[in-house]
C-alpha cells in the first residue's frame, strides 16, 4: 500500500519496528546505520555461529523488508550522502537524543530545505524538550515513569516491568501512527512535518483505565496481582490447573456454561444448576445485590474444576462449547499452538547463519494488496555499493569517505 | 502554517466496541475524521459498565473507561438487531470511507453488514475487522478481552515473580499495543485508496499483533529452544536493574545500570560510599554475579529518601533512573505538563476532567483531543438528519420501528 514512499531509517533498537511496519505495508525502507552497525545488532538474544554482526536476533527481528547502508555522519561526506537521499524520501525517522542530528548539521530545520514535503519522525525517551528532555532513561525507568509499573505486579512485591524489553516497542510502534498522520498533514498542507513522539507517554498508554483515575474517582489503581481492578470491586484472573495457568473473567455468561461442568465433576452439587440465576450473577455481585453463592464460593469452585485439567484441554472444552479460557501460554506452547498454523501466520526465514527456521508473520491480512516479505534483514552495509554506488551514483573512493564501506 | 488537520474530511462508521476498535479510530477523530461511533443501549459498550466512574458513582455517562477511548467522535445509538436500525446502518456504511468493527468473526455478516455488502453499498471502502484471534482459524470465534490475548501470545508468563503465579501485565496488555498497528494499516490503506481508489477488507488479530512484540524471543526459540520466562525486573545484562524502595508509603525508584561508565557515575552520586569500592562490583559480570548484595546497600540509600530526590540526584549524575509513577503523580509529572499531555475538557455529565493526550506532537497543529467522548446516542439526530440526509419521516419511522436504541 505504501509503495511509492521511501523511508529513511536512522533509529536503533528505539525505533526500529516503526520503519518495519511501513515496510511491512509496502515502502522502500533504507537502514542507515553508522560504520560499526546499529546498537541493536549488539542486543540479544543471540545466534551461537554466524557472522558476528549478523548474530542478533533481536536486529533480525524488526528490520525485514529494509535495505541497508552505512554512513559515517559525522564525516562531510556521510553527511552529503544523506541530503542526497533525503532529496528523494518521503520519511526520515531517528530516535537520537534530543538535539543530536540538530548538532551533526542534519536536524529538522536543514533537511527541510533540502526536502520542503519531508516527513521527519524523531523518537525519544520524553519528548524533543521540556524539564525531563536530558534524562538518562532505560526501559525499566521509563515503564516506571510512564506508570505502568504502578499498577503491575503483584501487591506484596516491588512494582514489576514486563520482564523483557518492551517501552521502544510501544514508542517506536506509536511512531508509525505518527508517521502517517503527519503524512496526510503534509499531503493537505503542502509542509514538511516535524513529529516528536515521547516514549514515556507511550507508557502512559498501555494504563487504559488507570491513566487518569485519581483525577475521575479520588484515588489510583494499584498493583494487585493478575486481578482484575474495575474501579468498583476486583476479581482474579489466573487459575492454576495441571500444568500451569490460565485466564479466565467469571461473568455471567461463563457462569451459565461452566457450573453443570462443575456438576458434571462432583466439584459441587446439582441444586447449584437451579439455586441461581447465573446470567445475571455478575451484575447483581456489581450492584452489591443478593446472592444464593457468595462469589467466595463460586470462584473456589471454579478453582477445583479446573486443577485437574491440562491447559490444552480446558482450551479445547471451551473453544468447543464458547466457554473463554486463556491458557497462560510460554514461547514454546505459542510455537505448537495449532490456530496460528492453520491461519497460515509463521513465515519461513533465513538465519544469517543458514538455517531457515519459522519467524512471526505480518500484522495483518489485506484483502487486495497482501503485506509480505521482500526481505530479511540486511547484513551491515549490504546495499551500499547499490544505493550509494549505482543510485547516486558515488565511486568507490566517494563511498568510502561517506562511511559506506561498512566495518572496513 | 495552516491549522489543517490530517484527516479532515476523511468519514468514518466505527461500530467497534471495548477497547481496541475504539482507540484506532480515536487517533483518526482526534486529528480531524468525522467518526460516527454506533453503540446501542442493549447491551452498552462494555466499558461504560467499566470504571473509573467520576466521584467512583456508577453510571451510563460516567465511565471514564469509555470516555477516554472515545474523544472526538460524534455518538449514533443502533439496536441492530432490529432491521430498521440495519438500514441505518447501510446508509452510515455507503457514506463512510472507513467501516470498523471488533465483534466475532461473522457477527457483521450475520448482521447483514459483512464486508460483500459493505463493498456493494461502497465499493471502495476500507473494512477493518478485529478480533482477538482474526477472521478465520480453529479458534476464530474465540471471545474475549485482551488479558485473554495477553495470555495466549505468552504476556502472562513473561510478567511477574518466578516463585509466585504470573501476575500479568496490566489489564488488556494487547488492547494497548494492537490499536497502533491497526490504525498505521487504516492509515495506510487511506492513502492507497486516495491513490489508486481501491479499497481493501483488513484482517487484525490482537494476538497475532502482540507477538510482535516478543519476535525476537519467539525465534531464539526455534533455534535455540530456549523457553524465557518472568524474572520480576532482573536483566540477563545489567546490576543494579530493580525498584527500590523510597520513603513513604509504598514509593519506589527504579534504577538501571547498563554500562561501566553508569556505575561509575551512580558510586560518585552516592558519595563513593565504601561497600562499591569491591573490586568484584567494577565490572558488568560481577555486578551480575552480586545482585542481591548490591542491591541491599543500594536499597538501604533509597529507603531514607523520597522517589523524587532518589531520581534527581542520580539523573543529576547521568544514571538512569525513574519513579514508579501513579496516575496521582503523572498528572502532576512536569514533563507531560510541559507537554501538555493531559487535556481538560467539559464532559456534559462528569464535568471538567482531564484526558489523555496524544503520544506524539506534530508541528503547526494542536493534536487534540478536540471534544469529549458522547454520551450514549447523544448526536442521534445529527447524524441522521445532516450526515445521512434522512428526511423527518424517516427518522420517525426508524425511532417507531425502535432501531435507534
Amino acid at each position: 500500500m505504501l509503495s511509492p514512499y521511501t523511508v529513511l531509517d536512522l533509529t536503533d533498537e528505539r525505533g526500529e519496528l516503526a520503519t518495519m511496519m511501513l515496510g511491512d505495508l509496502g515502502a522502500d525502507v533504507i537502514k542507515i546505520e553508522p560504520p560499526q552497525g546499529s546498537a541493536s545488532r549488539r542486543m540479544g538474544p543471540f545466534l551461537e555461529d554466524g557472522p558476528e554482526s549478523e548474530r542478533s536476533l533481536n536486529f533480525f527481528a524488526f528490520n525485514r523488508n529494509k535495505r541497508g547502508i552505512t554512513l559515517d555522519l559525522s564525516a562531510d561526506e556521510g553527511r552529503a550522502a544523506l541530503l542526497r537521499l533525503v532529496e528523494k524520501a518521503d520519511f526520515l525517522i531517528e530516535s537520537a537524543p534530543p538535539g543530536e542530528m540538530a548538532e551533526l548539521g542534519i536536524g529538522f530545520d536543514v533537511l527541510r530545505r533540502t526536502n520542503p514535503r519531508l516527513v521527519y519522525v524523531a523518537i525519544t525517551a520524553f519528548g524533543q524538550d521540556g524539564p525531563h528532555a536530558g534524562f538518562a532513561a532505560s526501559d525499566l525507568t521509563l515503564a516506571a515513569m510512564g506508570g505502568q509499573m504502578s499498577v503491575q505486579g503483584n501487591p506484596d512485591r516491588p512494582p514489576v516491568r514486563v520482564s523483557l524489553p518492551q517501552v521502544w516497542l510501544h514508542a517506536s510502534s506509536e511512531a508509525a501512527v505518527a508517521a502517517l498522520t503527519a503524512h496526510a498533514r503534509m499531503l493537505s498542507s503542502g509542509e514538511a512535518q516535524f513529529v516528536d513522539v515521547s516514549a514515556q507517554t507511550a507508557m502512559v498508554s498501555t494504563m487504559l483505565h488507570a491513566r487518569v483515575a485519581h483525577a475521575i474517582q479520588g484515588r489510583d489503581f494499584n498493583r494487585g496481582g493478575s486481578d482484575l481492578q474495575l474501579g468498583t470491586m476486583s476479581l482474579p484472573m489466573v487459575y492454576e490447573c495441571a500444568d500451569g495457568y490460565i485466564v479466565m473473567l467469571q461473568n455471567g455468561a461463563m457462569l451459565t456454561k461452566m457450573v453443570p461442568w462443575l456438576v458434571e465433576d462432583g466439584v459441587i452439587p446439582e441444586e447449584w444448576i437451579e439455586g441461581e440465576d447465573w446470567p445475571t450473577y455478575d451484575i447483581r455481585l456489581v450492584m452489591q445485590q443478593p446472592l444464593n453463592y457468595s462469589i467466595e464460593d463460586v470462584l473456589g469452585a471454579v478453582g477445583r474444576y479446573v486443577r485437574p485439567y491440562s491447559k490444552r484441554e480446558l482450551l479445547e472444552r471451551g473453544l468447543r462449547e464458547g466457554v473463554t479460557i486463556a491458557p497462560v501460554n510460554t514461547v514454546e506452547e505459542l510455537a505448537g499452538f495449532r490456530h496460528l498454523e492453520e491461519r497460515g501466520y509463521w513465515l519461513t526465514a533465513p538465519l544469517p547463519n543458514g538455517r531457515q527456521i519459522p519467524v512471526p508473520g505480518v500484522f495483518a491480512r489485506l484483502s487486495e494488496t497482501p503485506m509480505t516479505v521482500r526481505r530479511w534483514a540486511p547484513g551491515l552495509g549490504e546495499h551500499s555499493e547499490a544505493i550509494l554506488g549505482r543510485t547516486l551514483g558515488l565511486s568507490a573512493d566517494e563511498i568510502g569517505a561517506a562511511g559506506g564501506g561498512g566495518k572496513g | 502554517m495552516t491549522e489543517q488537520l490530517p484527516f479532515e474530511g476523511v468519514k468514518v462508521a466505527d461500530f467497534s466496541w471495548v477497547w481496541v476498535g475504539p482507540t484506532t479510530t480515536r487517533y483518526l477523530a482526534d486529528h480531524g475524521a468525522t467518526v460516527v461511533r454506533v453503540e446501542t443501549q442493549s447491551p452498552p459498550d462494555r466499558m461504560r459498565a467499566m470504571g473509573p466512574y467520576k466521584d467512583g458513582v456508577p453510571g451510563t455517562n460516567r465511565s471514564h473507561a469509555f470516555a477516554d477511548f472515545n474523544t472526538s467522535k460524534l455518538g449514533l445509538s443502533l439496536n441492530l438487531k432490529n432491521p430498521a436500525a440495519v438500514e441505518v446502518a447501510r446508509r452510515l456504511i455507503a457514506w463512510a470511507n472507513v467501516y470498523v468493527e471488533s465483534f466475532t468473526p461473522g457477527t457483521m455478516d450475520d448482521l447483514g453488514l459483512g464486508y460483500e455488502t459493505a463493498r456493494s453499498l461502497n465499493p471502495s471502502i476500507i473494512m477493518a475487522s478485529t478480533c482477538l484471534m482474526g477472521q478465520s482459524g480453529p479458534a476464530a470465534a474465540f471471545a474475549g478481552y485482551g488479558f485473554h490475548a495477553g495470555a495466549i501470545a505468552g504476556f502472562y508468563e513473561i510478567t511477574g515473580w518466578p516463585d509466585l503465579p504470573p501476575d500479568g501485565p496490566w489489564t488488556a496488555y494487547t488492547d494497548a499495543i494492537s490499536p497502533r498497528f491497526l490504525a498505521t494499516t487504516i492509515m495506510a490503506a487511506l492513502d492507497h485508496r486516495r491513490r489508486t481508489g481501491v479499497g481493501q477488507h483488513i484482517d487484525a488479530s490482537q494476538m497475532e499483533i502482540g507477538l510482535q512484540f516478543l519476535a525476537p524471543q519467539i525465534i531464539d526459540f526455534n533455534v535455540s529452544g530456549r523457553v524465557v520466562s518472568r524474572a520480576g525486573n532482573r536483566s540477563e545484562t545489567a546490576v543494579p536493574h530493580a525498584a527500590y524502595p523510597c520513603a513513604g508509603d509504598d514509593q519506589w525508584c527504579a534504577i538501571a545500570v547498563e554500562t561501566d561508565e553508569q556505575w561509575d557515575a551512580l558510586r560518585r552520586a552516592l558519595g563513593d560510599p565504601a561497600w562499591a569500592d569491591d573490586d568484584r562490583f567494577q565490572t558488568a559480570e560481577g555486578r551480575l554475579s552480586h545482585e542481591e548484595e548490591i542491591d541491599a546497600h543500594l536499597g538501604e540509600w533509597t529507603s531514607s529518601r523520597s522517589p523524587y530526590e532518589v531520581m534527581e540526584i542520580l539523573q543529576s549524575a547521568g544514571v538512569p533512573a525513574g519513579v514508579v509513577q501513579r496516575s496521582s503523580d503523572l498528572l502532576r509529572d512536569p514533563q507531560l505538563e510541559h507537554r501538555r499531555f493531559f487535556r481538560y475538557m467539559e464532559h456534559p455529565e462528569m464535568g471538567n476532567v482531564p484526558h489523555t493526550g496524544h503520544q506524539f506532537h506534530i508541528s503547526g497543529y494542536d493534536s487534540g483531543p478536540r471534544f469529549p467522548a458522547p454520551l450514549l446516542g447523544q448526536h442521534n439526530e445529527t447524524v441522521m438528519r445532516e450526515i445521512l440526509g434522512m428526511t423527518d419521516e424517516e427518522i420517525t419511522e426508524a425511532l417507531v420501528a425502535g432501531g435507534i436504541a
